[in-house]
């Protein structure tokens, strides 16, 4: 039963990573039209220090890294590591946190395209 | 003994459902959280199945014995790699939500770095080695280099779980416990440090093929009784070069003064050198592991397999006087059958009836074997000899009513 299990499993596991690769390419789902939140910031808005501390909740969270103002809140239950370690950075400068996590230990190119679909825009200065 | 059975399953079940409840998911998307949790179901199981690959005498027998463990080490093995096969393709589907593009980056080596293709590679490691394991049997060498890829893609799964979560108490935890246990296994049971040492004190050819050694205790005496086995490593000789591995062999007889019988066949390569092994050669003795056989008063079936007649030899040398026996000794030709003259010379003193059957090329035929008792509920069974013939008896022996606790059974499969 187990060989069985192991055989069945790995060949199942290969196809979907094939139809995976397969389906890259294909378009992306239909966004569903929805009513933009009350806040919604522009994607190129330019905040101050003070702009993005006003935002250090868990639901709420900004954080500037390398120069760029970023909104995490959405992110942070996805984050592979317990999401804890983010909150401290939330309404503050994080690029040094970001780049090192902590540990010396850069972001992956994933992680990199990742946080770019969270710019909501710049710093300027106060 | 039986509650002890159930130490093992817990484990089992324990580490993983500890793991998950740690890493709990707290508000994320289904696949998200599912791909989460079946990482952890994963790495508590792979834990699991290292905790029961220790082989020592004292942690097989507080854990229901050794052929326990060994069905749990891969039940839990096994079920380790499924759930970890389902953690990234449970992340990408997490994907599609966003575009079938983000799902493939989420897969796609070329779009992480090396914390992800730690991941990979370990992934890639356990499939390999699980290979060896589930494909055509292999002989102990090649088998034993596919086992250490599982060892390989352990250790990289906990380097990934480490590069990605970082040195948080429960991934150090696991981290620690993985890495003790690994290496508790490797110096302990294969390097095997606190084996005792013996000496091969004579040997005679008990069949074709088929040697039996007298061992005598170096110093110290392991503590054994008949239908157990132990794990041994022979030196080198004069003229003789052993493999350096620790085989398991089952007792054929336990003697005065703490000497010890072992048989043993030519069945794969080292068996094979095995049998120009010469007198004065140091043996290093892990065990004594299996259940021993309880006395019992009830008649008493053996149906044992070629070399699986050694436990057998073992209770008769050992026994005064027994229950009524019936001893069905299957081998191919009786030039290949051990202790066949010894096993005729005892038949029909105390209660101990020898049948031998010798099969040549053909599967024997169990059923007819097994009609001419008109007892068979009332006996206790003992079974050992190729996982065939164990699996073929078990479910003739079923089929005529025999309860199954009555049936016990020693496999050929350990290793």
């Amino acid at each position: 039963m187990m060989r069985k299990l192991y055989l069945s499993s790995t060949v199942m596991f290969w196809i979907a990573v094939a139809a995976l690769w397969g389906t890259a390419d294909a378009p992306s789902k239909p966004a569903i039209a929805s009513p933009p939140p009350a806040e919604q910031p522009a994607p190129s808005g330019r905040y101050t220090t003070r702009d993005v501390a006003r935002h250090a909740l868990p639901k709420d969270c900004w954080m500037i890294i390398r120069g760029e103002v970023y909104d995490l809140s959405s992110y942070i239950p996805d984050h592979p590591a317990d999401p804890a370690v983010m909150l401290p950075w939330c309404g503050r400068e994080a690029s040094e946190a970001y780049r090192t996590k902590g540990t010396g230990r850069a972001h992956s190119a994933y992680a990199d395209r990742q946080l770019a679909r969270y710019r909501i825009g710049t710093l300027k200065a106060p | 003994m039986t509650w002890r059975r159930g130490l093992a399953p817990a484990i089992c079940i324990a580490l993983p459902v500890a793991s998950m409840a740690w890493a709990w998911p707290d508000g994320l998307p289904p696949w998200r959280g599912g791909a989460i949790l079946s990482a952890w179901a994963g790495t508590g199981l792979l834990l699991a199945s290292l905790i029961l690959a220790v082989r020592t005498p004292g942690v097989a027998n507080r854990l229901g014995g050794v052929a326990t463990l060994d069905r749990w080490h891969h039940l839990s093995g096994s079920l380790a790699y499924l759930l970890l096969l389902i953690h990234p393709l449970a992340l990408a589907i997490n994907g599609l939500d966003e575009s079938p593009l983000v799902a493939w980056q989420t897969l796609s080596p070329t779009d992480q770095t090396w914390p992800e293709w730690l991941g990979w590679l370990a992934l890639l490691l356990l499939m390999a080695g699980l290979a060896g394991s589930f494909g055509p049997r292999l002989d102990y060498r090649p088998w034993r280099a596919l086992h250490w890829l599982l060892v390989g893609g352990v250790l990289l799964g906990l380097a990934h779980i480490y590069a990605l979560l970082g040195n948080t108490m429960p991934v150090m935890l696991v981290i620690g416990a993985s890495i003790l246990t690994l290496g508790w296994r490797l110096i302990i049971s294969d390097l095997g440090w606190q084996a005792i040492p013996y000496r091969v004190e004579s040997i005679s050819h008990c069949a074709d093929r088929s040697i039996e050694l007298t061992l005598a205790p170096c110093a110290r005496r392991l503590s054994a009784r008949p239908g157990q086995f132990v794990l041994a490593a022979f030196g080198d000789g004069p003229h003789f070069q052993a493999c350096g591995e620790f085989h398991p062999f089952t007792l054929s007889a336990i003697e005065d003064r703490g000497r010890l019988r072992i048989a043993i066949k030519a069945l794969g390569r080292c068996t094979r050198r095995l049998q120009a092994l010469e007198a004065g050669v140091v043996v290093r003795l892990q065990g004594p592991f299996g259940e021993p056989v309880v006395p019992t008063t009830q008649p008493r079936l053996w149906i044992a397999g070629g070399i699986g007649i050694t436990p057998f030899m073992a209770i008769l040398r050992n026994e005064t006087c027994g229950p009524p026996t019936c001893l069905i000794h299957l081998f191919r030709s009786p030039y290949e059958a051990p202790f066949l003259d010894e096993l005729e010379a005892r038949s029909g003193q105390h209660g101990f009836e020898y049948r031998p059957v010798s099969t040549g090329e053909c599967i024997p035929d169990l059923a007819a074997l097994l009609d001419t008792f008109t007892d068979l509920p009332m006996r206790i069974v003992h079974l050992c000899g190729p996982p065939a013939l164990i699996d073929s008896a078990h479910a003739a022996l079923l089929a005529r009513g025999v309860a199954p606790g009555a049936i016990h059974s020693d496999r050929f499969d350990f290793r």
